[in-house]
């Protein structure tokens, strides 16, 4: 068995969870409440700033050429295109990019991602790729079955769908679960569960970022 | 004013409810649950071990004159270790296979990105706060529990002569780096001021209801 068939057994239950969230499940029906969405933007706009970041560790990480320039690639898309393209979508909501750069972050949304660099920053570079996978491949996962049901009647909500069901980002997450698989090649025991633990624990952050855009979040006290 | 004291009045609000916080106020009064201080002992154990390589990730970007001072932080953070496991021993809690709180978590993870991507000045900021916290906060604890309480142990270590020298020399240090700081990083610095003592409040906050995971709970 792969080592991300054994990751997805590892985490089914909470990817389970996320595909019947209520915010998921409010994309793929349409019905989902346009401020709950306006504050997913601004939260996942913050966060695709740092997750790019885990893409500049990997790349000073890489054993190899290839791995080098593949993350350099994926870098360069998230900053230079995927952001743009998330300034663009996030103005069908009526949110300027000042908004977006102003928004603070909410404390799921800082937690994760500071997680997300703290791995990078002290892991290897198998430890790196497990704690992003559940990002990259969770979103292709999620709308992938979100696809295959009746188009939402909102255009934005459907082409929310598209693009994360779309070949590009299928690819790019097969691209990582086969690194993935071949970091954890003949790693001990040991090894595979820490990687298990941390692609359960940002499972759990993902299925928590929806809930933060469901419920709106504060600090604590 | 110096940066401290200018940004210990801003962030005053939160710095006074964290000082009434009711865990504080309970284990000052000697009426806190059992279980409830064993929530804290077990949470707090884990943030302790994370605070080591916190410590450790600063050196190498730490001015040769505070090398020695962190340096030495390292043993103090081991010896704290010793006191929870003394202490739960004595009161019968497990520390063993204990997971994360969310929010003892997400601080852990905030004070290691802290050192790894932000500037010395500005994870020196992280630290100073955390640790003044743990001092004003005792000290409020210090000023009613009875001597003989089985949890004392702890208000002495932080509310003890060598704690207090260390948190006032930490101040002066970061006084000293922030005066040679510019806007830009000093603006970074005072946000991660403000952040450090959001997540101390939360602390209490997480020992005193018992907070677990979201959507595991």
């Amino acid at each position: 068995m792969a080592f991300t068939e054994e990751l997805y057994a590892a985490a089914k239950p909470i990817w389970d969870a996320q595909l019947e969230h209520r915010f998921v499940a409010g994309i793929g029906d349409g019905k989902l409440d346009e401020n709950r969405f306006k504050g997913y933007v601004l939260q996942d706009y913050r966060y695709l700033k740092e997750f790019a970041r885990i893409f500049a560790w990997a790349v000073a990480k890489s054993e190899d050429l290839a791995s080098m320039s593949w993350y350099a690639a994926v870098l360069n898309l998230t900053l230079n295109t995927e952001m743009e393209l998330h300034r663009k979508y996030a103005a069908r909501f009526g949110l300027t990019p000042g908004e977006l750069e102003a928004a603070p972050m909410w404390p799921t949304t800082r937690a994760y991602t500071d997680f997300l660099v703290r791995t990078a920053a002290d892991g290897d570079m198998a430890d790196l790729v497990a704690a992003l996978l559940p990002c990259a491949w969770g979103y292709v996962y999620i709308a992938q079955e979100l696809v295959k049901r009746e188009p939402p009647g909102d255009q934005r909500y459907a082409d929310w769908i598209e693009q994360y069901a779309s070949p590009e980002f299928a690819e790019a997450a097969d691209w990582l679960k086969a690194e993935m698989n071949r970091l954890a090649e003949g790693t001990t025991p040991e090894k595979r569960r820490r990687l298990t633990e941390l692609f359960v624990l940002s499972s759990r952050y993902e299925w928590q970022f929806w809930e933060m855009c469901w419920k709106g979040e504060q600090w604590p006290v | 004013m110096s940066f401290c004291a200018e940004q210990l009045t801003r962030v005053r609000p939160i710095w006074e409810q964290m000082l009434d916080h009711r865990f504080l106020q309970e284990t000052r009064d000697g009426t806190i649950a059992h279980e409830t201080f064993a929530n804290w002992m077990r949470q707090d154990y884990l943030f302790v071990e994370a605070a080591i390589p916190f410590i450790a990730a600063l050196l190498p970007k730490a001015p040769k004159a505070h090398r020695v001072a962190l340096g030495m932080a390292i043993p103090t953070l081991e010896k704290e270790l010793e006191l929870f496991r003394d202490r739960a021993e004595a009161a019968g809690v497990d520390l063993v296979n204990v997971q994360p709180s969310f929010s003892n978590h997400a601080y852990v993870q905030f004070l290691l990105a802290s050192a790894y991507t932000a500037s010395y000045a500005e994870a020196y900021t992280v630290l100073y706060v955390a640790e003044k916290a743990y001092y004003d906060s005792w000290m409020v604890v210090k000023a009613g529990i009875d001597p003989g309480s089985i949890w004392f142990p702890f208000v002495e270590n932080w509310t003890s002569d060598a704690f207090a020298g260390w948190v006032a020399y930490l101040e002066e240090q970061l006084d000293a780096l922030a005066g040679e700081t510019g806007p830009g990083e000093r603006e970074r610095m005072a946000e991660l001021f403000e952040l450090t003592a959001k997540y101390e409040l939360a602390f209490w906050e997480m020992a005193a209801t018992g907070e677990g995971w979201p959507g595991l709970d």
